[in-house]
């Protein structure tokens, strides 16, 4: 080996590091050519083969760079009233009445007020307020929602203990409490009645429990446009021009580090009048006690929080399964009637050459378990389209992306690309869903057969009045079908879009639901619609039933009719058209189970199809008017009315403080914080990192050579 | 022989010292590179927008477009800023807050930016130094800078919209901080001078 010097090896070895850094500076700078001038974006390069040009991205920039979460100042929570909430419902046959008993606790040595944003089934009526006082128990007036509020404010400014209901969607609700002395406890009772779901063979309560997060998109309207009928809430949301009250509608949302706050105890009392084949709660562990042959009692069991819904389902043994069902009320010199009928079950026709569009919400509150469940859902939905069927799917966040241009045939190629896009699916960003629903209903092929749309969300938007006017304008031959995914589901916006749409809904609350409801889904796309469904009294009896256009039937759906009239009619005939012929049927009405609260859900039902009416109908006022007649006459909470409940004598002096403060909620189960409300973007880069591991890595060489000559001369001169 | 043996095995090693230094390092320096490389590509892309083109692409795949121009006098500074704060356009460019008030637009702008290339600058900022926006429209609006401070990556507040015209710049904070991913935040706050003529 030749001799040589150590600063030779040195400058030798200097040269080598030199060469290196060169050549990593060097590699990486092609690399940023390499990379801007050939290659496609890096989210496609990721899915095995697929293009660029294979993925089509909507952008409506005026929507989307405005909606977003908008915060409003930060609130401490710590001297909030603490809430504890306990549930009984009282199920008869098909009949839910519930007792909600919200116990606002004042932790502080101040005066409080406590407002409460809380969810309730979308077709509750909201019928008794009792504000409990110690021993004392007040009983809350229906008034017009601006003089119930007033009442309110000046029962509040007078030191009284006060208490509201207010209405601000079908399932949302306000409790505001005032005057909540220092360690006191006020105990807001509601109580509200609706109609069990029946679907393909179960009974299905359910029973909400937090107002998810919603996205609030549009622009923020300042305060000095907000009318002087308007006044602010306490939500963390700032009002837009497209969610006028998104700050009533937004409840502050706890950090899951700080632990879950709001204890619910629920009691059901069922009694179905028939025997049962099973009793499950979906997502929550109950106790079940067996009290008569078919009664039963069930409770939650403890240390059970308001992070997602509630939901008990019940089935009948088979030979006991309901197929009609009739209960009437006498009230005030009226007859009023609940009519349950099942359409006898039609034989599965195999639906050919649908056109399929999924769609499926990837915005931030998706983010976390609700995106696997829909994933899930969508990859068995894939799965079951046929040879002849032309699909697309469209993801939308802030922005909407189309995987094909047009829809596509299925093919083996077209469904290896969709499942590799279903796969790569990542829930971020915001839930702009106008632009998707608008391109899902938007014909962009001469296709001319079934045109179904299945529509997979969490519903968790602010601005669904907006939404619903869309799909009635822009339906065309689409049929809609929602799929509520997650916790705590927008059921408002899901079951009513799903009637805009002519379709039907179904809720998936967990990954082992999946196939299940899914497999439901299924059959119903696959099996004839009972549609132009009408119904004739004979007589000529005055009979007014709602709702007056009965939506489409899907297989295992019941016909539910709520009707009033002078006297009951004796018969029923109901006409409509299956398969493209005449479907005729008739009911006796006579002999029905008299039961109270049937007037209530007559009036429920009365307000939502008047409520309807006001986004489409000229008269506003009018309607208007109709829906605040209906619910005064039947004491029921509604857009227009609320319940208040005022104590008469003042019980803090003027000279004491009042604090209001918004009662905190938890984040739905399975959600990711962090991707709802958004942090600070990460700015930083681990470029300084990478150059630093360069060089050391290149020096330690450099050091390995230096010792390596050495060892090597030692040992040349030892031989 | 072991020393031909122990000869290879110096020589491997040394091979893969080298081979992976030269990787760190050019992945390091492809980060700077395409930091660098994007703006003079949006430069192109600005001046077609201020020609009146919208969203101009400054490249054809491009998810993102120029939105504003920043400029610092005295640093003699000027960065092209994209539209939205996600991880991939961030590494082109500073990012503008989506669902902040827009260029030009009254209320809270907030721009995101790398602390270690484009928004590197943001350490020698001091208070009561100018700062020019350019917008889209080729308007030339002033501020000054009124508070600087350390934050928590949780103070989302300083996100929110407020009844004044201001500019909210964002970026990590160590500034020399080897490794990305901290939770303190370096935030610069400039009032604008005056009433914006739109």
């Amino acid at each position: 080996m030749k001799f040589q010097k150590p600063d030779t090896i040195i400058s030798s070895s200097l040269h080598c590091i030199c060469a290196g850094f060169i050549a990593g500076t060097l590699a990486g700078c092609t690399l940023v050519l390499l990379v801007m001038l050939l290659s496609a974006p890096a989210g496609a390069t990721a899915m095995d083969d697929m293009t660029a040009d294979d993925m089509h991205r909507i952008e409506n920039p005026a929507a989307v760079r405005q909606g977003t979460l908008l915060f409003k100042g930060e609130q401490d929570f710590s001297v909030a009233p603490i809430l504890k909430t306990d549930v009984q419902i009282n199920v008869t046959g098909m009949i839910a009445r519930a007792i909600v008993k919200q116990h606002f606790r004042n932790p502080d040595t101040t005066w409080k007020e406590g407002v409460y944003v809380f969810p309730l089934p979308e077709d509750a009526a909201v019928d008794h307020l009792r504000m409990h006082i110690g021993q004392r128990v007040i009983e809350g007036q229906i008034q017009e929602r601006q003089q119930a509020r007033k009442a309110y404010e000046q029962a509040r400014s007078e030191g009284k203990k006060a208490s509201l209901i207010e209405q601000e969607r079908p399932n949302i609700f306000t409790t505001s409490v005032a005057n909540v002395g220092p360690h006191e406890e006020i105990v807001i009772e509601i109580e509200y009645q609706h109609v069990v779901q029946y679907d393909t063979g179960s009974f299905r309560l359910r029973f909400p429990m937090v107002v998810a997060p919603r996205y609030i998109p549009g622009r923020p309207v300042a305060p000095k446009e907000i009318t002087v009928n308007t006044f602010e809430g306490t939500g963390w949301a700032i009002d837009t021009d497209q969610v006028r009250d998104a700050s009533r509608i937004t409840p502050p949302v706890l950090h899951p580090d700080q632990g879950k706050i709001n204890p619910v105890n629920i009691e059901v009392h069922l009694d179905t009048g028939f025997s049962l084949q099973h009793i499950t709660s979906s997502y929550h562990n109950i106790d079940i006690k067996q009290e008569s042959e078919t009664g039963y009692r069930l409770t939650l069991e403890n240390n059970t929080h308001a992070d997602r819904d509630f939901e008990l389902v019940w089935k009948p043994e088979p030979d006991k399964q309901p197929r009609a069902a009739f209960f009437s009320e006498h009230k005030n010199g009226k007859q009023y009637g609940l009519i349950m009928m099942l359409p006898p079950e039609q034989t599965r026709g195999e639906v050919l050459n649908r056109e399929v569009i999924f769609v499926i919400d990837t915005s931030g509150s998706m983010s976390g378990t609700s995106i696997m469940q829909a994933k899930a859902g969508l990859e068995l939905a894939l799965a079951e389209l046929k040879p002849g069927d032309r699909f697309n799917i469209i993801q939308f966040n802030s922005y909407t992306e189309l995987l094909f241009q047009v829809p596509q045939p299925v093919t083996h190629q077209s469904l290896r690309q969709a499942k590799n896009y279903v796969r790569n699916l990542q829930a971020q960003g915001g839930t702009e869903m106008a632009t998707a629903l608008q391109a899902a209903l938007k014909q962009t092929s001469e296709h001319t057969g079934v045109r179904q749309v299945i529509f997979l969300t969490d519903g968790s938007i602010g601005n669904e009045d907006a939404l619903f006017r869309i799909i009635r304008q822009q339906l065309g031959n689409s049929r809609l079908f929602t799929v509520g995914i997650g916790s705590a589901p927008n059921s408002h916006f899901m079951s009513r879009a799903a009637e805009f749409g002519q379709g039907t809904y179904t809720y998936i609350g967990k990954v082992e639901e999946v196939q299940e409801k899914m497999q439901i889904l299924f059959d119903k796309l696959q099996h004839p619609v009972l549609t132009d469904i009408r119904t004739t009294w004979g007589d000529d009896l005055a009979v007014e039933a709602w709702p007056q256009k009965i939506p489409d039937l899907y297989l295992g759906e019941p016909l539910l009719i709520s009707l009033e009239a002078e006297a009951l009619p004796e018969n029923l005939h109901i006409s409509g058209m299956v398969s493209n012929s005449d479907w005729h049927s008739a009911m006796k009405l006579q002999g029905g189970k008299e039961q109270t609260g049937i007037s209530v859900l007559w009036a429920r039902k009365k307000i939502a199809a008047l409520m309807d009416q006001l986004n489409s109908r000229t008269e506003q006022d009018e309607v208007r008017r109709m829906i605040i007649d209906t619910a005064m006459a039947h004491h029921l909470v509604s857009k227009f009315t609320s319940l208040v409940a005022i104590d008469v004598t003042p019980a803090r002096v003027r000279e004491e403080i009042l604090k209001s403060q918004s009662m905190p909620v938890n984040l739905p189960a399975g959600w990711e914080y962090e991707k709802v409300f958004g942090q600070l973007p990460q700015t930083a880069t681990d470029a300084e990192l990478y150059l630093i591991r360069g060089m050391l890595l290149l020096i330690t060489g450099l050091l390995l050579a230096v010792f390596s000559r050495r060892y090597t001369r030692r040992y040349a001169f030892t031989v | 022989m072991p020393l031909r043996f122990k000869k290879l095995i110096v020589f491997c090693l040394l091979v893969v010292l080298l081979l992976s230094g030269v990787w760190q390092i050019g992945t390091g320096s492809y980060i700077h590179a395409k930091a660098i490389l994007a703006q003079i590509l949006l430069e192109t892309a600005w001046s077609e927008t201020l020609k009146g083109h919208k969203e101009v692409k400054p490249w054809p795949w491009a998810d993102t477009w120029p939105v504003c121009r920043l400029t610092v006098p005295r640093l003699g500074i000027s960065r092209i800023v994209l539209a939205g704060a996600s991880g991939s356009s961030l590494a082109f460019g500073p990012g503008h807050l989506f669902g902040s008030a827009a260029s030009g637009e009254y209320g809270n702008t907030v721009i995101a930016g790398h602390r270690d290339t484009h928004f590197k600058f943001l350490q020698e900022l001091k208070t009561g130094d100018a700062i020019e926006m350019q917008t889209s429209q080729g308007i030339n609006i002033p501020y000054r800078i009124s508070e600087i401070r350390v934050i928590h990556e949780s103070e989302t507040h300083y996100l929110d919209r407020i009844d004044a015209n201001i500019l909210t710049l964002i970026t990590c904070y160590p500034f020399n901080a080897i490794r990305a991913g901290g939770p303190m935040r370096y935030i610069v706050i400039a009032k604008q001078l005056q009433p914006k003529i739109i």
